[in-house]
């Protein structure tokens, strides 16, 4: 769908930046994703399990 | 997670975006990518460093119940996966600046991890890099922060021992925390240098809600998704050890999403109770162990419970560490400080082209966020190619 | 079966990790390497700190090319961790990502007996052989790619519909929209107005109906019915019947459903009687006409409604937006008619977030008031009032004067829901609402590739969460017809016709829809897009004529016969070498 390639910067690696990067590129855009901490994750990878199914986070 | 490895996303972690000039079609991006003091190309992410390290600090991730050391991995799946030093922490560090600067710092040079590193990754003299990206549009991705208690006296986190934060309880039931998943007092533990042998184990929970939420005092929002982690931390807690006794103290239960309320039953019928009200005060008990002072609606009488651990559902709050880039992108905030967006143009921040997902625009439990995520994408590709059809044009 | 390579042909590279201390630290890795180093065919053998990292990964290239080897195994974590990563390093050097093969020595061997260095070794040691036996049966094989076009089908044109058809149009994706009803806009078109902003419904509705209707991109069916779904991802033809009684048909890579929920009517609760006692989307109506004085100064509004509820017909969950309803339209009676009494009777308050939250602090300011009440001693309506205990004060009973008794009802599953499930053959939930891959990290996709879910059609949500959930439903389909193919993984299911009785077990058991019945030829045959692989078919076919590509049954008879017998004597009994 893109002719020129198009870049888009994402702020914050949790996990709606996670997603929309995923999002972002697999439409076709090149994405900067940058996150201040050393890893991405943010809270979610904090949690032990998710609810209701009781999934691990990670 | 499929993040580090995408072709088409290079990820940027241990970076923070310093200035931001532009418009849609066209912004120019000031990225700080900070030292590491490690080869991220040449890191295996081994951990024979760390092993190795004598310097321990509070571990941020567990939330300061366990200890890492100076050169860490931010989580055991961490991505990227490398190392990375501590420049507060790390002692060589600290003495090579000592020594730069000619002053008489009494700290003692080190150097283990890069006698240790086979893959010759560490780079005590690394600087920070300052990076410039070219970019159609922004997307603020940039979170929430988890609202300190200490500010509300009276529930005395800070003051009486093992009163806690939701994170910091959800660290404590995770394999992967300090105390390998048992459920144990942090009294018990916590600044000791190792876990000590046969701890028992915690078996009264009182869950305190809307710590910080639904007070005029502090935020008057609902931060929505806190009703349920407490569920949740309360189910995993008994299923632990089937002896452990779980209340929840709240106003609402707000179980509003999909499997929701049939997730709260399961919890009732597990023997978790429900108490209806706002805590008033927690103490230290005779014991030394928390006491959670509520009223009993029903007699009107003021009632108190003692509890092993007693865990503090505080408030979803807008992210002071994003406000100083908020400050400088130039968006505007709503009333309570969260990303301002249109209504129905939920994406949409008070600048074109900067868009915003997440609980940067409020509270938002998980699905929600992946569902806002997509959106946002969505409404980037819209925007974006609307642009570049009306460049074609002209 | 195809003929193998010649024995000497066979040159397998096994790889053993260390996994930092995972692995290294509960049994001897370089043992084991060197025992793989003796087995049959194992041309080279080495030990990795990590093989999955940069220089791990950089060694399995290297040996491909060095040693020419045409099987690679290593012997690490589970394959859910790094198997893609391993398939496409041995592609980039061009062996067949197939004639890979992995084997778990930490979680199913140094994990789990992390006391004993010598068995945990031992037992590594068989792992591997198993491996390797597996490995010489190994056939490359071809994942499929199949082109796509840029164009879907949205079923529903409420708000959720509307938001995804809009969004995929602007991107450049062709839609057929197809709603039931001969207007779009959907259960929204009938509110007052939309907390938390007090929206009007034609300010949201009208712009995005005027570009969904003159959009080039988009062909819109109104008043048409679905009659049929068949095919797959990329290919799914659906037959549509016009308000004019034609019969038509449209192909489209992907499907949004959108279809909306409806409210529950209270029959029988309360004295609904649809005047007096009314749900709260009867009086969104009365308050678009700016009626709301008739009907009374006193009105009381109760809440959960048929929801929260285990009796017969009712529903049990919490509607997520009846409170936030309830509400806003206290505070539009009070706005419009400020004289008007209003009482809410609750059981738990659900303005969730920040916005709504703000909303019912409004309310409380305007003087309207909140009860609750006790879910085992419902509200009685007598004679004009309301009687009811509450839980919290005491359990005297309070008594409010009540000319208008609104009841707050939650959306349920649309009467279509089922029929539209069973046409594109995905689930629903016990409460009749479609069930998406994932609850957490999935929530606009369903399990079937190319067919995606949005508004209140998966769960009862407000017109702007709709509105997300449509948009976000967009950028999924989107992701996947940008690229302009599908490309679905060579480990598929495969009907040996020759052998194939056409018994069709296999079709009863497979839960994907992916194998058809061809009674001309009296065969059964698996479509490879439709299989996941899950090998579910291979178990109850009596003539193994249906096998799994990578786990047919010599593949896996020798593995597992490599666990109690030297490599030697599984290969000769094969007639390998």
């Amino acid at each position: 769908m893109n002719e020129v390639e198009r870049h888009i910067l994402v702020i914050g690696g949790g996990i709606a930046g996670i997603q929309a990067s995923l999002d972002l590129a697999e439409m076709g855009f090149y994405v900067h994703l940058v996150e201040r901490l050393p890893s991405i994750g943010g809270k979610m990878a904090q949690l032990d399990k998710t609810f209701p199914t009781n999934d691990c986070a990670i | 997670m499929d993040v580090g490895r995408h072709p088409k996303i290079e990820l940027l972690a241990y970076s923070e975006v310093e200035e931001v000039e532009g418009d849609l079609g066209a912004f120019e991006v000031t990225i700080r990518k900070k030292a590491r003091y490690v080869d991220e190309s040449k890191c295996t992410g081994c951990g024979a460093c760390a092993e190795k390290c004598p310097t321990r600090v509070p571990d941020s991730y567990n939330e300061g119940l366990g200890e890492r050391r100076a050169i860490y991995r931010y989580f055991a799946q961490g991505i990227p996966s490398v190392y990375t030093i501590d420049p507060n922490a790390c002692r060589h560090i600290a003495w090579l600046r000592a020594r730069e600067e000619g002053s008489n710092v009494k700290v003692k040079k080190c150097g283990i991890c890069e006698k240790i590193c086979q893959a010759k990754a560490i780079d005590y003299l690394q600087q920070d890099r300052i990076i410039q990206r070219k970019v159609d549009a922004i997307v603020l991705a940039t979170g929430y922060e988890v609202m300190n208690p200490r500010d509300i006296t009276e529930y005395g986190y800070g003051k009486v021992p093992n009163v806690i934060t939701a994170i910091e309880f959800e660290r404590l039931l995770s394999a992967s925390g300090p105390t390998s998943g048992h459920l144990y007092r942090p009294s018990d533990f916590v600044g000791k240098r190792s876990i000590p042998d046969h701890l028992p184990h915690a078996k009264r929970l009182a869950f305190v809600q809307c710590v910080g939420s639904r007070d005029k005092r502090y935020s008057i929002h609902c931060s929505g998704f806190c009703c349920m982690h407490s569920i949740k931390e309360a189910i995993i807690a008994k299923e632990h050890d089937s002896e452990v006794e779980a209340w929840i103290f709240g106003m609402d239960i707000r179980a509003v999403g999909k499997g929701f309320e049939e997730y709260r039953l399961k919890a009732e019928s597990m023997g978790i109770r429900f108490i209806r009200g706002r805590v008033a005060e927690i103490t230290k008990g005779k014991k030394g162990l928390p006491v959670v002072w509520y009223e009993d609606t029903k007699t009107r009488r003021v009632q108190s419970e003692e509890f092993d651990i007693v865990i503090l559902a505080s408030a979803c709050l807008p992210s002071k560490d994003a406000s100083l880039l908020v400050e400088k992108l130039g968006v505007e905030l709503d009333s309570f400080g969260f990303i301002k967006t249109r209504p129905f143009a939920p994406f949409d921040t008070t600048r074109e082209g900067i868009f915003v997902c997440g609980c940067a625009r409020g509270p938002a439990d998980i699905p929600e966020s992946v569902a806002q995520a997509s959106s946002a994408a969505a409404r980037v590709a819209q925007m974006v190619m609307r642009e570049s059809r009306k460049a074609v044009a002209q | 079966m195809k003929d193998f390579e010649k024995p000497e042909d066979v040159r397998i590279g096994v790889f053993v990790c260390h996994c930092g201390s995972n692995i290294a630290g509960y049994l001897d890795c370089k043992a084991v390497a060197e025992y793989a180093s003796t087995l049959p065919g194992v041309v080279f053998s080495t030990t990795n700190l990590y093989t999955c990292s940069e220089s791990g990964i950089a060694e399995i290239k290297r040996a491909i090319l060095d040693k020419g080897l045409t099987r690679v195994v290593v012997a690490s974590c589970s394959p859910r961790t790094h198997e893609p990563l391993f398939r496409s390093s041995c592609k980039e050097v061009g062996l067949n990502p197939y004639l890979f093969e992995m084997v778990n020595i930490r979680d199913q061997c140094s994990w789990v007996h992390m006391k004993d260095f010598e068995e945990a070794t031992e037992k590594a040691k068989t792992l591997v052989r198993m491996g390797v036996a597996k490995a010489w049966f190994l056939e490359p094989q071809e994942d499929l790619e199949v082109p796509i076009e840029a164009k879907v089908a949205v079923i529903g044109g409420g708000i959720a519909g509307l938001s995804a058809a809009e969004s995929l149009a602007d991107m450049g994706v062709s839609v057929v929209l197809v709603e039931k009803s001969p207007h779009l806009g959907g259960l929204v078109s009938y509110l007052s107005s939309l907390a938390p902003h007090f929206s009007s419904p034609e300010e949201v509705l009208n712009p995005l109906i005027a570009r969904v209707e003159n959009h080039s991109g988009i062909r819109l069916y109104l008043g048409a019915t679905v009659r049929g779904i068949e095919g797959y991802v990329g290919n799914y033809r659906i037959r549509i019947e016009t308000r004019e009684g034609e019969e038509l048909q449209e192909t489209v890579s992907a499907v949004v459903v959108a279809i909306g929920a409806k409210p529950y009517v209270p029959l029988g609760l309360y004295g609904y009687d649809g005047r007096g006692i009314i749900t709260q989307l009867e009086l969104e109506k009365c308050l678009r006409k700016r009626e709301g004085d008739a009907l009374g100064k006193d009105v009381v509004m109760i809440q959960c409604v048929g929801a929260r509820s285990q009796k017969e017909g009712e529903k049990s969950y919490c509607g997520r937006i009846c409170c936030i309803t309830a509400v806003k339209n206290a505070i539009l009676l009070k706005e419009l008619f400020p004289d008007t009494r209003v009482s809410i009777l609750y059981r738990d308050m659900q303005t969730y977030g920040s916005d709504f939250e703000a909303m019912l602090w409004k309310a409380r300011s305007m003087g309207i008031k909140f009860y609750v009440y006790d879910v085992n001693r419902p509200p009685e309506v007598r004679e004009g009032r309301v009687l009811f205990k509450s839980n919290i004060f005491s359990d005297e009973v309070i008594g409010l004067p009540c000319d208008l008794l609104v009841l707050s009802t939650p959306l349920i599953a649309s009467d279509d829901a089922t029929a539209i499930a069973n046409l594109l053959r995905v689930p629903v939930d016990a409460n009749g609402f479609f069930l998406e891959a994932h609850v957490k990290l999935r929530p606009l996709d369903f399990a079937t590739d190319g067919v995606f879910l949005c508004g209140s059609c998966r769960f009862p949500c407000t017109a702007e969460e709709a509105r997300i959930q449509g948009m976000g439903a967009a950028a999924r389909v989107g992701a996947l017809l940008s690229k302009g193919k599908v490309v679905s993984s060579a480990i598929v299911a495969e009907v040996n016709a020759l052998s194939c009785c056409g018994c069709k077990g296999c079709l009863g058991v497979c839960p994907y829809g992916a194998i058809t019945y061809d009674e001309v030829k009296d065969v059964c045959e698996v479509n490879p897009i439709l299989c996941k692989g899950c090998g579910t078919c291979t178990g109850v076919c009596p003539s193994q004529s249906v096998q799994l590509k990578g786990f047919n049954p010599k593949q896996l008879l020798s593995q597992v016969h490599a666990s109690v017998e030297s490599l030697k004597e599984i290969l000769t009994k094969y007639e390998r070498i």
